[in-house]
């Protein structure tokens, strides 16, 4: 029983990583309609950026993680400006701008591996390495923060979209774009704020992750891979779909390593094969769109 | 019409001197799996050949190196292959991915083409295919884990955990491991894979630590993957020894896995004591002003092999090429103090198996050499 208790924590921050992930798919998404793999990468970018500020510069963690994830709205701002705005306003089908992410995929992981060397670059934890043990509960520093940050974020997403008019006008985009834009919604810069965000959340998923698996500059489609599993599981439709999906996927994986009788190496695609299952069961994902 | 006479005569020299080098293939990675690898490999060889032509060249001529990236796909890496062997090159040298350098061998054979791996260390590269103008000079997976268990031994080991991560070189050395530990009568009481991407260790840990072993074998080869492993290996405050593959010996884990490593042993082709290496650390330094770790060594001593072959062959001729380097016999950077690369009678793996040493971790630091050879 100890060891489930040590999973779950593990578990749990993995899961909220990948829900991070997860949510900067669909903060794209919902008004867009595009799907970006390049959010692995941005999570990537902002390893990187955990490393420069606060292993090379050691600069205070608040402070540089405030500064990367500023820089990483405006990649994605960038992002949406330079290579989507065009192909949008040119009428291009749908899968173009798919396409061209995904060259820009290419982009940063490219820029980076020329930029740093090959080697892993270590991130710091936020608060140092130690454990924090709650009762039966034990894990480190670093996923409990991880936890407690992924849940200040989406319930910030949740209140942000239902609470707020700018929420409003993104679920209205969402909804109906040509109806959002007769009633005087901006669609560009609904779109380019989209992007913004879901640099930053990306972002915030890969500080997160990096004290576990260093800044590397191939970290990005695993994690855009388990992000974007994450969010079919949960389902696009709500907040809250990428986190339950993102948990559900971390627990199926580490529990599946440590308790199914199958052997090493063969654990990894137990996870998928039960996503496909649950896909067949339910094609939707966990939580449906409010009608 | 003097002018135009002259620039044709200085065109004709020009042309003269660029065909009077003697092309060197290289293939390696710059940007796929292999890259952190194959990176500091290629800048030994570069200096290596900067070194050879700063004294002359080889027969009086200048080695010019022709630098190819196949991103370890091996697909690409036999394209490449044919290419510089039709731009002139009378000699290939891979440090990209094992399958990429395997997929190489199917054009060198057919080409008669000399190559060689300095670096590549899979077992199979000599054993699938007999190609009689491919030599490996890395140290073997299987020369690798019969070192580490020549030092276990002194341990008693009786039950031992094994874990390694997906990669095709990870399951490359993870076979060859656990090939030696079968062989050595421990029992592998647990077996563990940890993926390329995953963002814990902690359940492979765990069972680890549920099947009580003596000791751990990290076969392991992604820096990233293994240092994952040896943060849940702290986290749970396990405190079984740890013995590891040569991939603990890249200089990297000093500072991405600071306060995880000490005490973990693990096998390396680099002494930091033998002259040969304190003399290339030196000259290195002065020259590029970078420090070097042993995947330079690697990149040296191959181009240094290639050289002393044309040498010895006293021509560009690849066959007799293919005959000079078949009995060379070569000291350089890489292997314990005293060894030297050789290919006994019918070999082409060039790495004395009792040339690994096993050296261990001192705090963050790669320490002393503990063991030396299989015995």
């Amino acid at each position: 029983m100890q060891d489930f208790f040590e999973l779950a924590v593990g578990a749990a921050a993995s899961g909220c990583v990948y829900g991070l992930i997860g949510l900067a798919y669909l903060l794209i998404i919902r008004p867009t309609g595009i799907i970006n793999f390049a959010v692995g990468e941005w999570a990537m970018l902002a390893a990187f950026g955990g490393y420069v500020t606060l292993t090379k510069y050691e600069w205070p963690y608040p402070v540089g993680m405030a500064v990367v994830l500023g820089l990483m709205f405006v990649v994605g701002w960038a992002t949406e400006r330079v290579v989507v705005r065009r192909l949008v306003e040119g009428g291009a089908p749908l899968l173009a701008p798919i396409l061209a992410l995904l060259g820009m995929l290419v982009v940063f992981r490219e820029s980076i591996s020329v930029t740093f060397p090959p080697d892993p670059h270590p991130v710091p934890d936020a608060f140092g390495i130690g454990r924090l043990e709650l009762g039966p509960i034990g894990g480190t520093y670093q996923s409990f923060f991880t936890i407690v940050t992924a849940l200040g974020v989406f319930i910030g997403a949740w209140l942000f979209f239902e609470r707020t008019v700018a929420g409003k006008a993104f679920e209205a985009v969402a909804l109906n774009r040509r109806a959002a834009a007769l009633m005087g919604i901006d669609l560009t810069r609904v779109t380019a704020l989209s992007f913004g965000a879901g640099a930053v959340v990306a972002g915030l998923g890969g500080l997160l992750v990096a004290p576990n698996i260093s800044a590397h500059y191939l970290m990005g489609v695993p994690l855009a891979i388990q992000g974007f599993t994450a969010l079919v599981i949960g389902g696009v439709g709500r907040v809250a779909g990428p986190l339950l999906g993102g948990l559900l996927l971390a627990l199926a994986e580490q529990l599946t390593v440590r308790y199914a009788p199958v052997p090493a190496g063969y654990a990894q695609g137990v996870p998928l094969v039960l996503l496909m299952v649950f896909l067949l069961l339910r094609p939707t994902g966990l939580l449906k769109a409010k009608v | 019409m003097k002018l135009v006479a002259m620039l044709a005569a200085a065109l004709i020299a020009v042309a003269a001197q660029a065909q009077d080098t003697i092309k060197i293939g290289v293939i390696t990675d710059r940007v796929g799996v292999s890259k952190p690898y194959s990176e500091p490999a290629t800048e030994g060889m570069v200096f290596g050949a900067n070194e050879i032509n700063k004294k002359g060249g080889v027969l009086g001529r200048r080695l010019e190196l022709l630098v190819e990236d196949d991103q370890s796909k091996p697909d690409v890496s036999a394209a490449l292959a044919r290419k510089l062997i039709d731009q002139g090159a009378v000699f290939i040298l891979s440090v990209s991915l094992s399958p990429a350098t395997q997929q190489q061998q199917t054009v060198t054979m057919e080409a008669k083409t000399p190559q060689m791996t300095p670096m590549n260390s899979a077992d199979y590269l000599t054993t699938q295919l007999d190609n009689p103008y491919f030599w490996q000079t890395g140290p073997l997976g299987s020369v690798q884990i019969a070192t580490l268990l020549a030092h276990a031994k002194k341990q008693n080991l009786k039950r031992v955990a094994l874990i390694t991560d997906n990669s095709d070189l990870g399951q490359a050395i993870g076979k060859a491991f656990r090939g030696g530990l079968e062989k050595a009568a421990m029992q592998v009481v647990d077996e563990e894979v940890v993926p390329l991407g995953a963002t814990s260790a902690t359940p492979q840990m765990q069972k680890i630590r549920g099947a009580n072993p003596d000791a751990m074998f990290v076969a392991g080869v992604v820096t990233a993957t293994n240092v994952l492993i040896f943060k849940a290996y702290r986290e749970l405050g396990l405190k079984f020894p740890i013995h590891a593959s040569y991939n603990l010996s890249v200089p990297i884990y000093m500072t991405a896995a600071k306060g995880l490593v000490n005490g973990i042993t693990f096998v390396d082709a680099y002494d930091p004591d033998k002259p040969e290496v304190k003399a290339f650390e030196a000259t290195y330094r002065k020259e590029t002003g970078k420090e070097p770790a042993n995947l330079h060594g690697y990149g040296y001593d191959g181009i240094m092999l290639v050289a002393e072959a044309i040498k010895k062959a006293g021509s560009t001729d690849k066959e007799k090429i293919r005959a000079a380097m078949q009995s060379l016999t070569y000291g350089g950077v890489m292997g314990a103090k005293g060894m030297k690369y050789h290919f006994p009678e019918g070999k082409r793996t060039g790495f004395d198996p009792n040339g690994m040493v096993v050296r261990v971790y001192e705090g963050d630091r790669q320490g002393r050499v503990v063991h030396v050879g299989q015995q």
